[in-house]
This record gives C-alpha cells, structure tokens and sequence, in this order.
C-alpha cells in the first residue's frame, strides 16, 4: 500500500458528499460504509441500485446524492450498468458528449440481491468483462423486509423466519469466492469500521477497469439487534475474531490486508448481537458456539 | 425503388438499421433470433455502427435496453412469448422511466404447454404497461411501423417505448416483397435521437426511477404515462402524414378494407387478418357486403377511429387469437368497452381461433360471417366461439390414445 | 364509532399499543378494525397506529381524519408536522400526550380546543419509557369508558404475551397502573358521528395537464435535496462535545457517523450536523478521549416547539 493517498485517517476526506436526511435506521452499518465509499468514489458516480435498504435512500423529491442514481429492479442491477456503461460509451466514442461527462458506474446492493436473485445478473456481467464496481453492504438477511434469512445469514443466527430454536441452519455462503472464481480485475472485503482500508480499496479499484467487487459487512441495529452505538465495536470485533476476513483479490492472488495476530474467541463477537444471544442464555449452547469456532478456526488454518 | 423479398424478421432488423440504433441488448429466442443474427452481421460488416451484448436473460435484457435508452441512445431490442413474460417486471418499469426505444416481439403461444407457434397472448400481457403497441400484418408493414414507432416515441409529447408485434414463423419466418426505404430519406423522417433533459452526465447529477410513497404523488406519475400514451394517437398521425408524403405509404392507426358499405365487418389484428381480407373479396364475389376492421394500434387504443369505423355495421366479427382464460377474447372486451352506450354499434360476436398458430381456413371465415349476419337478424349477440373442429377433436383422442397407452412391463412381450 | 389513533416512532409499540386497544374492544363485544401505518419503516422514524370500533360491521377503512382520541406516545413529534398527530383534530378530539411535562403545559402550548391530557412518564423510572405503549394503550381503554376491566386485563396478557418474559409482566404491571390512574377521566372520550352525505365537501377534481417527461417521470434533478429532511427529529438522545476534551485528533467521529452527519470545521474542529444527528451515539462510543456525552433530546433545547394549527 505504498502508493496510496490514505496513508493516515487525516487523509480521509473531512466533508462528506452523501447527504443527511435519509431513511436508514440509526447507527446503520451499510450507511456508514457507503458514505464511506462515496468520499472516495466522489460525485462522477452513478449508483445502479437493486432493491433492498438502500433504496429508501432516495424518495421522491429527496435524494442524498451529489452525483447520480438509478433505481432497477431486485434482480438486475447488473444489467442495468450494463446498458448505462455500454451507453456512456458510445455516446462518448460517437462524440455526442466529451468524455468529462462520463461517469463510474456502481452498482449498490444488499446481500439479498447479491447473494441470491441477483447471481446470474451479477455473474454474466462478470463474464462480458463489464467495467463497473459492485458494492455490497451485507447485513446477513432480507434487511428492508424485516431481516428474514438469506444466503448471506450466517449459522445459528435468529432472523424473523428462523426466529426460533438454534437459528438459521444453514452456513453463510462465500459470495468473495464465487466472484473470485469468475476471476475479475479485483474483489475485496471492507468494513466501515475500518475506514482507512476501506478507502485504500475503493481507490484501488477506481483506477482498475473491469469488474470489480466490494463487498462490506454492514453491522445493522435492528437486525442483528443491539445498540447502535456499539455499530464500530462490534464491527472491529467482527474483524479481530476473524469472522470478516479484510481481503484483497489482485492479478489472480488472494491476499490478507489485516492478519489478526491474536484471533479473539468469537464469541466475544457474537454475545454483543440479540441475534446471537439464544448461544448464551438461558444456557450456554457450548456445541454451537465450538462449531462457529471451529469454522472461523478451519479458514484462518488455510491462510497461515 | 424497387422491392426485395425479405422475411418478416429481416424487415424488423431493417428497422432498426435504417434508424441508425445505437445499442442492442439481444437474448435468443424462437421465433426471433433471426433479428438479433442479422443485425450482428451488419454490425461485423460495418453496415451498422451499433453495439450488440448478449444478456442472460430477458429480464437482463429489457433492464439493460432501458438503462440506455435513460442514458441517451437510441435502443433496439427483440423477444418472444417466454421471454417477453419473463421481462414482463421490466416492462412495466421502463415505461415510468419515459425512457423511448422499440423493442419488436415475435409473437408466440405461451407455456403451458410450452409451444413454438404463434398468437397474441403473449403481446398483449404487455398492454397495461405503457408501452406503445403497434401490431403488423406484412413484412412491409413490420419495417415501416418500426420507424414511426422510432418517431412516435421519441416526441416530447409522449416518450415512451413501443413494441412492435409481428406473428411467428406467419410473418417472421415468411419472405414478401418489401421497399426497403432510402436511409436518407430515413434521417429526414427519423431525427438524432435526443434525451429530452433525462441522461446521466457528470455535469448534471440525476437521481432517476426513485421511491415514491403516497398515493396521491404515485397516481400523479402513472396518470401521466396514460396521458403521454393518449397523446401517441395524435402524435402517430402526424407522423404517419410526414411518412406518407416521404415513401408514399399511408397507415391509419386502424385500417379498413371493403368496409364503409360492409353490413358485416371481421375484426381482427396481425397477419392473419389479411387471410380475412381473401374471405372479403371471397364472400364480396359470392354477393355479401363484408369487409375488415384492422386495428394496427392497441396502445393506444384508437378508440375513436373503431368506433367511426363500427358505427352503423350491422355486426361485427371479432376474432381474437388470444384468449383471456376465464373471460374470453380481449379485443372483444376492449371493443365491447369501446362502443358501449352506442346506439348504432353493432352487435359483437367473440370468436377464438389461431391459437398456438392454429390455422383459420376460409370456411371459417364464412361461417363466422354467416353466424355475425344472424346475430344481426336476430339482434342478440351469440354465445362466443372457440374456433375447433370435431376433426380435430378425434384427431385429439388418438393422440391422448397414445399419450395414455399402457405398455405392458415386459418389452419382449409386445407384439 | 370510536376512532383512535395512535403516533409514536418506530420501536416505542404503537401498534401493540393499538392492538391492545383493538382486542379490548373485540373482547367488549365491539366490532374492530386495527392497522399500523409506518412511513419510512425504521427505528425511531415516526408512525402511527389506529383503531375502529363500532357496534355493527364497520365499512369505513384507512387512515383516521376525524379523530374521537390522539394518542401521542412521543412528545417530540409534536413539533414534527410530518408526524401528522394533530391531522383532523377538533374540540371533540380528547388529546392525550406521554410526557415528562404536564397537562397544564400541554394546554397552554399546544390550545387545543377540546380536552388535552398528559400521561405521565417519571424519567427516573426508565420502565415508563420502555414500555410506554402499553400504558398508552390503558389509559386509551379508561378513556373510551366502554372496555370492561377484565376485558382490557385480558386483552394485555394476550398481546403482550409473545414478548416473553420478564418483558410481558413489566408491560402488564404498567398497563394496570395506567388503568387505575386514569379512572378519574374514564368516558371523557365520546364516539364521533359518521359522515353525512348531505353535508360532505365536493371534491375538486381536474382533468391532470399533460406535463414533460422530464417532470412527469420520478427523477430528482437536485443534488442532495434529502437535507431538507430533518431527520434530527428522531433523537432521544443528543451527542455534545466537550470543546475541551476534544484533541481535534483524526476526526475519528467524522469519518464514523454512518449518517455523516459530523464534518471537521477550518480550525480542526468536529462540528454535528443537528438537522441530520439521529442520535445513534457512534461518536461517543469511538471518540479516544471521551469528549463527547449524551443528553436527553427532551430537555436539550429549552424551547417550545413551533405553533401547530389545531
């Protein structure tokens, strides 16, 4: 990271282009990572949004953006990059606008498009080498329609569809690595909490053509259930128990871009999130809570 | 300038040559490909300088055409029947983009049963949308009304996107002469396309296709897609002038043929309607006052120009290629609307035939008309017909006979 | 017909405030009709909640205009035209507002023209905050005056029930208490009549003018018009930062709010954005040297809120 313009947190942008105003909930994980993302990105940006959350950002006549928007579908964000990239470009390639007109398209989804109806869009415009950014903020559920479980859920968390008995059985897909086997130009994980890495990849891949993914964990209050206050803890805490791995895919390579030293008991992670707390009381449910060790053990065992 | 013969699909893509698309997201469907393989040969030769990507799925596809379209370039896109339902989401939400381009459906059966041959059902799953919606019976047909849908659809006075239905394997995969116009002549009708103060420019920040919460701001919006469609009559006939005065060919939003005179009148769309224009001329020769009724634009709905063409027939045969399962034929409902209260409508009889490409052979359209004068006699309108014959029926039984046969468990032991 | 409704924020129990209300009245033998409405669908954000009950099948649906009670659960959304608590308020309204402050502040600020109550929230008993839905709920039942007391007992067990425990009984107990504290005014709510065809207004329709596509599609051609927003509203609580305390370090807070809502003046200096705060306390939480605090929204400002019409 030699050559980055983030070299200390002074160097983070100290005005914020996104503005105030909109409809998430207090202390929201997904805002905060892509506001983010946003200073860095800058206003020659045109979000293309598939449903979820973030689409409340914009309610007629309010919007918080100083750049531009498009609101698609659940599904098709992707192809509609698509066609605003592939418009752009001709429109600057036949001469009908100069190319200080042309933006950098991204698209911005939640983990329930991303990791569910969206994969095919998502995948194909991998496949035709689209020149755009995918950010997702993942906040492990169907978020906006009351945090239902989704792909991205991960195991034993209560949701309002697994609201009851060890959580949601199954176990968190691995969207990262299903984009990394499309090979894209670049991939990499994010955290709000962690906004200096954060801006040094979204840097990184503004200078890259090609697809590109981001995808941040978004602690979410409501869903998750805990004070939004503790948003940054329990976001570091995600990060140092090894839960969320900070990653970077480039030129083919996956690399760590924070090694925790000391991994921190997971559950140290978990017990702050009402999600969570059916593993801690009435009882302990020691079998769980070794299994998601044993889980964020196995994944850091392949990286050392 | 001389004609070619061409199919109904090589004309849809001549439309979209001559008016110069920018853009064209394609997926590959029966009984279309034929559009999106011709354009892509242009392309690679260098006749057309447009961009083609192959999406994944339709529903990609119509996302991807009116992101462009929103963008500032002039779109041309193509499907069917599966496809067209499978995009059906995006459909409705790219018209509220009042982003305009053409996208040009070859008409097919829908599922299920899953079939390959045509009839309207699948088009007009589209007609609450916004989307224009011009129907073809010639391959000439097919090229021109996709320039005016270009014309139309781009006027500030409507914005809106179009389809343009033509039959499968009918029309699509059927060559007849076609002139293709001069593509000068063509600039003259059909102006650079412009982005009407929509598009995303650096300079100029846009949040499009936003939330809205209320009623009363959501009914504001999609009243005035209804009021922009309206407005495409008017428009469509200006436009028709213009194209008139330039090639020389005159198209009404509803066309007529033998009918200011006609007691009885067939009503009917696509291809098949020229079928009954033979049926005219036949039943003329045998000393009958019959002609046809011909809406070439469904949305939207010419209402005017039907009623000034029904008024005053004594009934009028609507056949309907479509069927809205449970109801009936939805010309027909859309007619029965349309000249209800209406003194000298004429009495409507609904019949059903073509589906999944099911021929209309003349005796039937003898029989329908015979069957319209005795409504007419009788001044009550009769049980509607779903076309189908006991030859057909008992043709039905021996392939059920098939279908339902038992074998028996051992191969060896058949004869 | 009885006509309640119900305005507090998303998370404060609206609408278990107006289910309560609504099975107490089924329960009494009143046919019922019960619904939340939520705007943005959020924590914090404001809502509300409403109740029908009629003696026969009520036709009637959506929300309530004319208002027989307003119940307001949150006193700051008085101030919040958007909140809509005073929407179709008249001298036949009762007003009814969960407060620290009393009636006859109430009364004084607000000059509604019928009854103005307050229901009484005691900030040393954080019990009466959390669980103000449910005293909303009681003193809306003695209210009425038509809810037996076994039927409204009845009607709180069965709807807090899926709260578990000790959630339920530390609702039920307020609930009871708010039930007996409000005997005094059991009644003073009177069904409203229904409309009269005779005398409703004419509605002004017209044929919608043809507007450009520009326009006339959703598109927001303004950068950034969600400032207009006050989201600064939804607070409870307000960060404040101790000037002194503060090292003007890395602007840690800055980058950190999720809303964005603290931006670094020219002299180094963290500054909160008060239109936008929505009082999550990040900043507090993150700041190294601990220079910034929360106090109560409530007693923040020591001003009125702004005039409302009646």
């Amino acid at each position: 990271m030699s050559d980055t313009r983030f070299g200390r947190i002074q160097d983070l942008p100290s005005t914020h282009l996104l503005g105030g105003g909109t409809a998430t909930c207090a202390g929201c994980g997904g805002l905060q990572a892509v506001h983010e993302a946003y200073d860095v990105l800058g206003e020659n940006t045109i979000f293309v949004n598939a449903a979820g959350c973030m689409t409340l950002l914009s309610i007629y006549p309010f919007t918080p953006f100083r750049g531009s928007w498009l609101y698609t579908s659940m599904a098709s964000a992707p192809a509609g990059a698509q066609g605003v990239r592939d418009a752009l470009d001709i429109l600057v390639a036949k001469g009908r606008i100069p190319p200080e007109e042309d933006l950098n398209v991204v698209v911005l989804t939640g983990d329930g498009a991303a990791y569910g109806m969206g994969l095919s869009a998502t995948s194909c415009a991998i496949d035709r080498g689209l020149d755009f950014t995918y950010f997702c903020y993942d906040n492990e559920g169907y978020a906006n329609t009351g945090q239902q479980t989704s792909a991205a859920t991960p195991r034993a968390a209560r949701t309002a569809t697994d609201a009851g008995g060890a959580g949601a059985p199954g176990r968190k897909k691995d969207l990262f690595g299903i984009w990394i086997a499309h090979r894209p130009v670049y991939a990499a994980t994010v955290i709000g909490s962690e906004p200096l890495d954060l801006a040094r990849k979204i840097e990184t891949a503004r200078g890259i053509r090609g697809p590109k993914l981001i995808l941040a964990l978004a602690p979410c209050p409501t869903g998750w259930n805990f004070d939004p206050a503790r948003l940054v803890e329990i976001g570091r805490l995600a990060v140092s128990s090894g839960v969320w791995p900070l990653k970077e895919y480039v030129a083919g390579r996956v690399v760590h871009t924070k090694l925790p030293r000391h991994r921190v008991p997971v559950e140290e992670y978990l017990k702050l999130q009402g999600r969570f707390r059916h593993l801690f009381e009435p009882q302990r449910n020691e079998e769980l809570l070794a299994e998601i060790q044993a889980d964020v053990d196995a994944y850091w065992a392949d990286v050392e | 300038m001389s004609r070619t013969l061409i199919t109904g699909n090589a004309a849809a893509a001549w439309a979209a040559r001559l008016a110069r698309v920018d853009y064209v997201p394609a997926f590959p469907i029966t009984p279309q490909t034929e559009i999106i393989e011709t354009i892509a040969g242009w392309i690679e030769a260098g006749a057309l300088d447009a961009r083609m990507v192959t999406l994944e799925s339709e529903h990609s596809m119509v996302t991807a055409a009116g992101a462009a379209a929103a963008t500032g370039v002039r779109v041309f896109t193509a499907t069917s029947s599966q496809g067209l339902l499978y995009g059906l989401e995006m459909i409705y939400t790219v018209a509220g983009w009042r982003a305009p381009f053409v996208l040009v459906n070859v008409s097919r059966g829908l599922a299920a049963p899953v079939t390959l041959e045509p009839d309207h059902n699948d088009v007009l799953a589209a007609r609450d949308s916004g989307f224009l919606q011009l129907h073809a019976a010639t391959a000439q047909e097919v090229l021109d009304l996709g320039l005016l849908a270009y014309r139309v659809g781009e006027d500030e006075r409507v914005r809106l996107p179009a389809i343009v239905n033509l039959d499968g394997f009918y029309l699509s995969f059927t060559r007849e002469p076609v002139r293709i116009p001069d593509p000068a002549e063509v600039d003259g009708f059909l102006p650079p396309f412009e982005s009407g103060g929509l598009g995303f420019r650096a300079s100029r920040p846009v949040s499009e296709a936003v939330a809205v919460l209320g009623g009363g701001p959501y009914s504001y919006f999609r009243y005035e897609i209804h009021a922009a469609a309206r407005n495409a009559l008017g428009v469509f006939e200006e436009a028709a002038a213009d194209f008139e005065a330039r090639f020389g060919r005159r198209y009404a939003p509803v066309e007529t043929y033998r009918a200011d005179d006609a007691e009885v009148v067939f009503v009917m769309m696509g291809c098949f309607a020229t079928k009954a224009k033979a049926a005219v001329d036949q039943l003329r020769d045998a000393g009958q006052a019959v002609g046809l009724v011909r809406p070439r634009m469904l949305r939207p709905f010419p209402g005017e120009a039907l009623r000034t063409a029904l008024r005053g027939r004594r009934a009028a045969a609507v056949i309907d290629q479509n069927l809205s399962l449970g109801f009936g034929g939805v010309l027909y409902g859309e007619l029965a609307a349309n000249l209800c209260g209406l003194s000298d409508a004429p009495i409507l009889a609904s019949f059903i035939g073509g589906l999944g490409g099911r021929d209309i052979p003349p005796s039937e359209f003898y029989a329908i008309a015979e069957a319209a004068r005795d409504a007419a006699d009788a001044g009550a309108p009769p049980e509607p017909r779903l076309l189908y014959t006991d030859a057909e029926l008992r043709e039905m039984r021996r392939l059920q006979g098939i279908a339902a046969a038992e074998r028996s468990e051992r191969p060896e032991a058949r004869r | 017909m009885y006509r309640v409704r119900f305005h507090g924020r998303g998370g404060q129990g609206m609408k278990t405030a107006s289910r309560i209300l609504g099975s107490a009245f089924f329960r009494s033998g009143f046919e019922v009709q019960d619904a939340p409405r939520y705007g943005a669908e959020r924590r914090g954000a404001p809502m509300f909640a409403y109740v029908r009950a009629a003696r026969r099948e009520i036709h009637e649906r959506g929300v309530i205009t004319r208002p027989d009670l307003v119940v307001v659960a949150d006193d700051s959304l008085t101030a919040s035209p958007a909140a809509g608590t005073t929407t179709g308020l008249d001298e036949h309204t009762v007003l009814l507002i969960a407060s620290t402050e009393t009636t006859r502040t109430w009364q004084d600020r607000l000059r509604h023209r019928g009854p103005t109550l307050a229901l009484p929230i005691d900030p040393a008993d954080s019990a009466s905050l959390r669980f103000v839905g449910a005293a909303c709920a009681a003193a809306a039942a003695q209210l009425v005056g038509v809810i037996a007391a076994s039927d409204f007992e009845a009607a709180l067990r069965d709807e807090l029930a899926p709260l578990g425990e000790p959630a339920a009984t530390q609702n039920l107990e307020l609930g009871r208490a708010t039930w007996r504290r409000f005997e005094p005014h059991a009644g003073l709510v009177r069904e409203g009549p229904d409309a009269v065809a005779s005398i409703s207004e004419r509605p002004d329709w017209i044929d919608l003018p043809f507007d450009a596509a520009r326009i006339a599609t959703p598109a927001i051609h303004g950068a950034a018009t969600s400032v207009e927003v006050r989201t600064g509203l939804w607070r409870t609580l307000r960060p404040v930062i101790d000037e002194a305390r503060c090292r003007h370090c890395t602007w840690i807070c800055s980058t950190l709010c999720p809303d964005g809502a603290i931006e670094v003046r020219a002299d180094g200096g963290p500054r909160i954005d008060l239109d936008h705060c929505k009082g999550c306390m990040v900043c507090m939480a993150v700041c190294p040297s601990h220079a910034i605090e929360s106090i109560p929204e409530a007693t923040a400002d020591a001003h009125a809120p702004e005039e409302l019409q009646p």
